[in-house]
């Protein structure tokens, strides 16, 4: 296990230098000057050429690559072109936000994508099941920001019990934070529970069809066992295997949601650092989102590993 | 009722007529500063009736008309000409207290306050400098930081500023530091979004008593607007110099001081107890709030969240319009979309090529398609009304003929002409009118390709003119008519970006800018706009409608008919409530 973890932490660095490279050879190549960005519709070339010498812009790719390197390798990841402020703090302070919508989208979605998925697997073809992937299939079908608008219509504006006021954190006000957190939370849990209950749903189908299902059927075990100990527990790994998916998607790919409902995330900060061309700021949150997605891999791995004895991580 | 009109003219600065000094009338420097007054770019003397500084100052309130005899300012004169709401909300007496919650279009990129970074970020800096000259509700020009000002000649400006203004850190306000502002702006480094326009300011020097003189290679005209200009904000020298980064916090002499920015969340200001007007601003605070998407924003307004928005979508603007509780005030004059070309291609090259564009478009047609009616044609000139220059002689000069516009370009040889016509995917005020243009120009047999592209990938598609034809739209971006320097003078931004340039236009924008008197300047702004119809720099679309809506409880806000400057009254405004 340890020289497993040891290996996979070498592959992290290596994989993340990759990323580091690309991302910033990427934002290069992207037409768009970060200096006009900030200047605004009026400014001359001459100003323009100015704030590019000031940013070191004017610089070639290579002194600026290994500049940026040399800056994140001491843990620096540099100041945001446009607000001025250091990546790192704006990183770290919309990560939490980010993190908690993320897991408790993925939480919610388990409770009821898991049981709705084994449900459906247990009844393939009939009328629960087609009630159920009809359902899943509008999840997945509908986009996020046509959910979170109608959930914000009804919940916010017909019925008014969820009123989308300024965010405020967890520590300021526990109770305003979790009426602020519901809606976005739904919303995204919209397309995630369609996706486990699909993917638990043909796994099951596929287990349940199994020898040895039909041996602990036979042996007389009550069917409550043989679901939830001997189907369940080997239908469980490529379900695992979506949620990771879905993590590592959601972390960068919550804006939508972000920007109906206000929500300080990570994925916004990307985004606005893409339109402004902030490169720091794309790079600093790219880097981020690199250095989880690798983390969410390796856990799923040993996930496997814990859920499934024959599997052995080596 | 008294205590009001008390209370207005207690915080009214000095700026008593709209009759004005000129450079070799028979008043004398001194009394011509003491008259100060609403200034006009074009600076007629008119006898001013005893309306001596001291006694009768103009109101800066949100109603009531800007005191005085005498011609309009170069802004916008008639109150909110195009309005399409309630001009105004005064109405009762004023309150104290209270926070406003301001739903904000964009979250700011940054304080910087000489680097304009658009409207809502300069709605945000505006509550916590202060310029020395601003806009009253009526668009008329009166002093801010300056107690009085005015043209010593034609080419030296004077301005008083107003005694025991303190920066929110306590200094006082000092001739120094308005002479370091200036510094600040000239300087390359900062790379200001008015240096251009400063171009003849030679220097800045600090005079006797309270007073600061801007020297001039050139007469400029624009120079009083320009100072009236959000990104000529006044900051504090021993601030700045002290090493703060003014992108990230701010202080100023201003209504409001800045507490704290949560990135993507808010920022909040506080009342400046000391603010050199007495008794404003009349709220506690306001809390600024980011909120990008033009759904939910407008959903916090309606639901009570937030009391006020900008930017109001136009796809909003007539539900809000019927809701009870809530109030629209907007107008159809400044922001506007146009039809660009490169001037040294083909087909753009070909004036025939360029009329066929002009007489191509139904723009009533496109109004309604391209904002559900939420806006206005342009078939004549840019200048809105109430403006120096403003020629409603002109209106109607591109109506709308497809088989006029065919016929031209046949002649030009262009038949069944097919065109990239580049726009930007980002902004809807600016696509929208080129899918309705698109829609149009296919009756006139021109088949145009629209090339949609990100923001920032769009302006650099124009910087290198990859694209024949163009679609955008802005606003002005101060309110005299040298605005238009920037689009078909050929040192402008935008002329350079379209390869053009028109050595009669450049004659009549540099002696629109030396000229200081006002019908002579109405004349010279009205040959430009008679040649640029002429020779079509660019093809203008049509004009959009934006504003802000607000709760009813909130008072004393006006949309003003003189730019993107009407935050600046949030300092008289207050909560019934």
């Amino acid at each position: 296990m340890t020289q497993y973890l040891a290996r996979r932490g070498l592959y992290l660095l290596v994989q993340l230098l990759v990323v580091a490279t690309v991302v910033f050879l990427l934002l290069r190549l992207v037409p768009g000057d970060p200096a006009r960005a900030i200047l605004g519709e009026t400014a001359t070339e001459e100003q323009v050429a100015r704030v590019r010498h000031q940013l070191g812009l004017d610089q070639p790719i290579y002194r600026q690559y290994v500049s940026w390197m040399a800056d994140v390798l001491r843990g620096d990841l540099g100041t945001s072109i446009t607000s001025g402020r250091p990546v790192a703090t704006d990183v770290r302070d919309r990560l939490g936000n980010s993190l908690e919508l993320i897991a408790l989208a993925t939480c919610l979605s388990l409770i009821i994508g898991l049981p709705l998925g084994i449900i459906a697997g247990l009844r393939a073809n009939r009328l629960p099941d087609f009630v159920l992937s009809a359902a899943a299939m509008l999840g997945l079908s509908l986009p996020g920001f046509v959910v979170g608008t109608v959930l914000l219509l009804i919940f916010a504006l017909r019925l008014r019990w969820l009123p989308q006021t300024q965010f405020v954190e967890w520590s300021e006000n526990p109770g305003q934070h979790l009426k602020l957190v519901i809606l976005p939370v739904l919303t995204l849990a919209a397309s995630t529970v369609a996706v486990i209950m699909r993917m638990t749903r043909s796994s099951m189908l596929e287990v349940v069809r199994q020898d040895y299902i039909k041996l602990a059927r036979a042996k007389g075990l009550s069917e409550r066992t043989v679901i939830l100990r001997h189907a369940l527990r080997n239908a469980i790994n490529p379900v695992v295997s979506v949620v990771g998916l879905e993590l590592a998607t959601l972390l960068g790919g919550t804006v939508i949601v972000e920007t109906i409902f206000g929500w300080p995330g990570l994925s916004s900060l990307l985004i606005a650092g893409v339109r402004a061309r902030d490169y720091p700021v794309v790079q600093g949150v790219v880097l981020l989102i690199a250095v989880l997605t690798i983390l969410i891999n390796i856990a799923v791995d040993i996930a496997y590993a814990v859920l499934d004895p024959r599997i052995r991580i080596s | 009722m008294a205590e009001d009109q008390t209370t207005r003219d207690r915080r009214a600065p000095k700026n008593p007529t709209s009759d004005l000094w000129i450079p070799g009338s028979t008043l004398s420097r001194r009394q011509a500063l003491k008259i100060g007054g609403v200034l006009t770019a074009g600076s007629l003397l008119v006898a001013c009736g005893g309306g001596s500084s001291e006694t009768t100052p103009t109101p800066s309130g949100s109603s009531g008309s800007s005191g005085g005899s005498g011609s309009s300012g170069g802004s916008g004169s008639a109150a909110t000409p195009g309005a399409t709401e309630t001009p105004s909300q005064a109405a009762g007496t004023p309150k104290r207290g209270g926070i406003l919650r301001y739903g904000l279009s964009t979250d700011p990129s940054n304080f910087e306050p000489h680097v304009s970074t658009g409207a809502a970020s300069g709605a945000v800096k505006l509550m916590v400098y202060s310029t020395l000259l601003t806009y009253d509700a009526n668009g008329q020009l009166i002093g801010d930081l300056a107690e009085e000002f005015g043209w010593v000649d034609d080419k030296t400006f004077e301005v008083k500023l107003r005694q025991g203004v303190t920066f929110h850190n306590g200094d006082e306000l000092t001739t120094e530091d308005v002479v370091f502002t200036f510094e600040r702006i000239k300087h390359p480094d900062t790379a200001a979004s008015i240096a251009g326009r400063l171009a003849a300011l030679e220097r800045v020097e600090a005079g006797d008593g309270n007073t600061v003189r801007f020297h001039l290679s050139t007469p400029l005209a624009t120079l009083p607007y320009i100072l009236a200009m959000n990104p000529s904000m006044i900051v504090s020298k021993k601030w700045i110099e002290s090493g703060v980064d003014p992108k990230t916090t701010m202080m100023g002499t201003g209504p409001f001081k800045f507490v704290e920015r949560k990135p993507g969340v808010s920022i909040e200001l506080v009342r400046n107890e000391n603010y050199f007007i007495t008794d404003l601003p009349y709220l506690d605070g306001i809390t600024f709030i980011p909120m990008p998407d033009d759904n939910a924003r407008v959903t916090a307004l309606r639901t009570g969240t937030v009391d006020f928005i900008d930017y109001v979508p136009y796809t909003q603007m007539d539900a809000l319009a019927q809701q009870s509780g809530i109030v629209l005030q907007t107008d159809k004059v400044l922001g506007f979309g146009w039809l660009g070309f490169v001037h040294d291609r083909e087909p753009g090259s070909d004036l025939r090529v360029r009329q066929a564009f002009a007489y191509a478009l139904d723009r009533e047609k496109m109004v309604q398609i391209a904002f559900n009616g939420h806006g206005a044609p342009i078939t004549g000139g840019l200048i809105p009304e109430g403006w120096v220059g403003y020629s409603p002689d002109l209106e109607g000069t591109y109506n709308v003929d497809y088989e006029k516009a065919k016929s031209l370009l046949q002649e030009a040889g262009f038949s069944n002409l097919t065109v990239d016509m580049l726009t930007t995917s980002t902004y809807s005020v600016i696509q929208r009118p080129a899918i309705a243009a698109q829609a149009e120009l296919k009756n006139a047999g021109i088949e145009a390709n629209l090339i949609q592209e990100e923001w920032l990938t769009f302006r650099q598609s124009v910087q290198d003119a990859k694209y024949p034809v163009h679609v955008w739209g802005t606003a002005p971006d101060f309110n005299d008519p040298d605005f238009l320097s920037d689009f078909v003078g050929s040192n402008g931004n935008f002329a350079k970006q379209f390869h053009f340039s028109d050595e009669r236009l450049d004659q009549l924008l540099t002696e629109g800018r030396e000229t200081t008197d006002e019908s002579l300047r109405n004349e010279i702004y009205h040959e430009v706009e008679k040649r640029v119809l002429e020779i079509l720099p660019w093809v203008y679309l049509i004009r959009r409608e934006q504003g802000e809506a607000m709760a009813d409880y909130v008072k004393g806000y006006t949309h003003l008919a003189a730019g993107s400057w009407s935050q600046i009254t949030l300092r008289e405004t207050w909560l019934d409530k």
